[in-house]
């Protein structure tokens, strides 16, 4: 599946989708007018920043915006060799970035933007990189939407960033002048690009006696590279999302119809296919249509959670469905019994929400935050994410202990299967069935998952297919993302209760099944489609 | 840029105009005089209207090539900063061969086809490229990556994302900036070509990728890749180690063949590779002043290493003298350095005549 192929088909959609009608007759002709060129998920763009030279001496009164080109722009040099030679200070000298490039804009379709610090910094013999060495950055952030318009600011911070820096060549006299290779150091995330301009002005101030800036080399040159979605991409995803939403939620009201028509009340694995067709819904929602009217900075927070439900209820689901597969007589149906394998998903997630909460929660308010870049905030990062990361284990190793008593007692019954009654075999045959079929769809979703995440981690995403460029990463994306959507809908669609058959057949004819199975029959079942055939005629046979 | 090539441009004398120039090149392989490239710019806070047209006017180019300057108001400064680059790399990196990138004499060489005129247009391309690059990262040319996609307007691919990398983006414009879409007529222009096109592989096989991860929660299911340039120096010396192991080839005219193929054939028994730079016809020593340098007398040698090669066995004065320099220096990263005064005696070596 390419996104080429998804913008096409929702031209053909677009016909049907009256709500969003405008917009995709928008979308179809820039889809014709850019040859349908998919773009990648995300842009990178990277901006050298200018020099800039602030004469305003001792540097008080209200903050000055120094503006890298354009017909206001600063008084710049080119080189550091300059300054000296005109008596210019490092705590003058801003490194000033227009975001972005002249004649272009910024969208809020771009969704967030991560603005990433690179330092270009030379060998000096007597001005080196010392151990652990930190750079002392003053970062401003201003916005501005028109042209025309003064800068207002966005935020502002001192922040401090741990210089990791490596010369591979020998530091003698004559490598003077080669350079580092340093890290990229995180600077701004921001969750929503509402405005058109941005600026940043970063100051590396110097201080003797407190030691700030000091053994950081012979800074030359100041990058920012700036991350965030592409429009077209976003587009794509909108689209996708405002598709998906109303699919997923039609099936998920005529599942729950069907559990509402049976006489008993419904089974745990009921309700939990039905949250996990909630949680899909919540993640579908396309809630990012109001980030491009508002600007909503908590976008990819509430994104993160989002996500982070799905998977804690995608992992519940797996559990539940082995447990009420294990064809023991124990009666489970209660969610207690599984307190083992839901703590794990619990701790863990709950972990993970902790550090994000500590991460882009705290970005809400102060931008320029990362909780990597201080000591303590690092180890309690990791700490974090190491624990999750053993209740995943823990996950892991129960969940395949449990598919394995499965298997085993799968075996089991099925040697003993033809000593059976004939609707009780039939009972077991079909769950049996069920039970490898989800194994079957289950593994496969997440091989197909593995192995896309595999090929964008590897590859550089970009096929050409015929005149088609096909980019991989955004294929895979909304392939991915459709999979899953996919595999929830089956298995509302499957799995749900069939209303005719058994239930009445179990009332009427009931007289051929002994109480003890009837037991055990009432609390497992959830009938799929598939086996529902099964059971129609089994239903049929035993009454004759 | 060293103290040593201000002495050595004000010394020089403006060439002579070796004729209009025929190949479109430009930079170190343009047939004009450099000497202005190297004085300090004053193009920053001109008052004129549009100071990039009068710009383009002095700088020498040709008609296609001022059209081309003309539409993109940065361009001008970022190809005499391409020069300049040009100049003070191969300066750097030839500081102690006997050829040591002396702008006198170049018109010369570039008439020749030896392995320092490979050099010069390998080099020169490779500064065009990089700091076309760089003008574009540094927001001065209005013109850039999103040039690309034809038939649509630069805020709309930009939005949509369609936009390319800067570097693709120099790169196809110096292709036709330079005029050398199509093979040479002879052998020369295409070996010029190829050295020209192996100076812009350099500044590529440079490029360093850096990934960041952004997906939930930071983690890596969502990365974003950039190419980033690495600095000139290293693209220098990357070229010198090419120019130390430059592949000679038959200099027949073959004009039966088209294309980069017919540089097939090489003595070295190994045909060159794309990257490489080759070269015709075997150099002269640079020894004694000719019309292609200045000679080697009077260049300061290192007793121990570059003294014999670079004095061609004429042999060397020493001169002793008491030297004050700069020690035990205090610096800041920027601008601001607290030193004391030390006095060492220093040899210092020069060639004979």
């Amino acid at each position: 599946m390419s996104s080429d192929l998804s913008t096409l088909s929702l031209r053909k959609r677009e016909e049907k989708d009256m709500a969003d009608r405008h917009s995709w007759i928008l979308d179809s002709r820039e889809c014709h007018k850019l040859h349908c060129a998919a773009p990648k998920p995300t842009t990178s763009a990277d901006f050298l920043a200018v020099k800039c030279v602030d004469i305003r001496k001792g540097n008080h009164g209200a903050p000055k915006w120094l503006i890298p080109w354009g017909r206001d722009r600063c008084a710049s040099i080119r080189g550091f060799e300059e300054a000296a030679s005109q008596e210019i200070y490092a705590n003058d000298i801003v490194f000033s970035v227009h975001i972005p490039f002249q004649g272009q804009e910024m969208s809020p379709w771009f969704q967030f933007m991560l603005i990433i610090l690179q330092l270009d910094i030379a060998f000096k013999l007597n001005n080196y990189i010392e151990d652990n060495a930190i750079v002392t950055l003053d970062v401003a952030m201003a916005y501005r939407d028109e042209l025309s318009d003064p800068w207002t600011e966005l935020a502002r911070s001192v922040e401090q960033r741990k210089l990791q820096c490596a010369f591979h060549a020998p530091k003698t006299a004559d490598n003077q002048g080669r350079s580092y290779e340093c890290d990229v150091l995180p600077l701004i995330e921001l969750g929503s690009v509402a405005h058109k301009y941005y600026l940043v002005n970063i100051r590396l101030p110097v201080h003797n006696v407190k030691k700030i800036n000091m053994g950081i080399g012979e800074i030359n040159d100041l990058h920012l590279v700036t991350i965030f979605q592409n429009g077209g991409f976003t587009k794509v995803w909108f689209a996708m999302k405002t598709f998906l939403t109303p699919s997923i939620l039609i099936i998920m009201i005529w599942y729950w119809r069907r559990i509402t028509m049976m006489t008993r009340s419904p089974v745990l694995l009921e309700k939990i296919i039905f949250a996990l067709g909630i949680s899909m819904t919540f993640i579908n929602l396309p809630v990012e249509w109001f980030s491009i009217g508002f600007n909503w900075t908590w976008m990819l927070l509430f994104g993160d959670i989002r996500q982070g439900l799905f998977y804690v209820m995608l992992l519940s689901f797996w559990i539940i469905f082995c447990g009420e597969h294990m064809m023991d007589q124990s009666e489970r149906n209660r969610i207690s019994v599984y307190w083992k394998q839901v703590v794990p998903i619990a701790f863990g997630s709950c972990c993970l929400f902790i550090f994000d909460m500590c991460e882009r929660g705290v970005q809400l308010k102060n931008p320029f935050y990362s909780i990597w870049t201080t000591d303590v905030g690092a180890e309690l990062a990791m700490a974090f994410i190491i624990v999750a990361g053993i209740c995943a284990c823990l996950y892991f190793l129960f969940l395949c202990f449990m598919v394995y008593q499965v298997f085993r007692n799968i075996s089991g019954k099925q040697s003993s299967l033809p000593a059976m009654s004939k609707a009780r075999r039939l009972h077991y045959e079909g769950l049996i069935f069920r039970f490898k079929f989800l194994m079957i769809i289950t593994l496969a979703c997440a091989a197909l998952t593995t192995v896309f995440f595999i090929t964008t981690q590897v590859s550089e995403g970009n096929w050409k297919w015929g005149e088609y460029n096909i980019e991989l990463n955004s294929a895979f994306f909304t392939g991915i993302y459709g999979m899953w959507n996919l595999y929830v809908f089956a298995l509302m669609f499957l799995y749900a209760p069939s209303h005719k058959n058994y239930g009445d057949d179990q009332t009427n004819g009931g007289a051929a099944v002994s109480s003890a199975e009837e037991l055990q029959l009432t609390t497992t079942i959830t009938h799929a489609d598939g086996p529902t055939e099964l059971y129609r005629l089994a239903g049929k046979e035993a009454q004759e | 840029m060293p103290a040593g090539l201000h002495l050595f441009l004000a010394a020089l004398p403006l060439l002579t105009l070796l004729g209009q120039p025929v190949d479109a090149y430009f930079g170190l392989t343009s047939k004009e005089s450099l000497s202005h490239y190297t004085s300090p710019s004053t193009a920053t806070g001109s008052n004129h209207n549009r100071p990039h047209l009068k710009q383009c006017d002095l700088l020498p180019l040709t008609r296609r090539q001022k059209r081309l300057c003309r539409k993109e108001p940065g361009l001008a400064e970022a190809l005499k900063e391409a020069v300049r680059l040009g100049i003070v790399e191969c300066q750097y990196q030839l500081r102690s061969e006997r050829w040591n990138c002396s702008l006198q004499g170049r018109g010369s060489l570039l008439k020749r086809g030896f392995k320092e005129t490979a050099f010069l247009y390998a080099v020169s391309s490779a500064a065009l490229t990089h700091s076309l690059a760089k003008a574009c990262s540094g927001g001065k040319m209005e013109r850039c990556t999103c040039d690309d996609s034809p038939g649509l307007e630069s805020q709309r691919a930009w939005q949509w994302g369609v936009c390319g990398d800067n570097l693709r983006h120099s790169t196809r414009f110096l292709q036709n900036f330079l005029g050398q879409r199509k093979g040479g007529r002879d052998m020369r222009a295409k070996v010029d070509l190829h050295n020209t096109n192996a100076g812009i592989k350099a500044v590529k096989s440079g490029l360093k990728t850096t990934c960041k991860c952004h997906g939930v929660s930071g983690s890596c299911a969502v990365r974003t890749c950039w190419k980033q340039l690495s600095p000139f120096h290293e693209t220098g010396a990357l070229l010198k180690a090419k120019y130390d192991n430059a592949v000679k080839v038959l200099g027949a005219t073959n004009e039966a063949v088209g294309g980069h193929e017919s540089l097939g054939h090489s003595f070295a028994g190994r045909s060159p590779r794309s990257t490489d730079l080759v070269y015709l016809e075997d150099s002269p020593s640079f020894c004694r002043a000719s019309r292609f340098s200045p000679g080697t007398t009077g260049r300061v040698c290192f007793r121990e290493t570059t003294c014999d090669s670079l004095c061609c066995g004429r042999g060397y004065n020493t001169q002793s003298r008491m030297v004050t320099f700069s020690c035990h220096c205090q610096v800041h990263w920027c601008c601001h350095v607290e030193c004391q005064k030390c006095v060492q005696q220093q040899d210092t070596y020069t060639c004979k005549q």
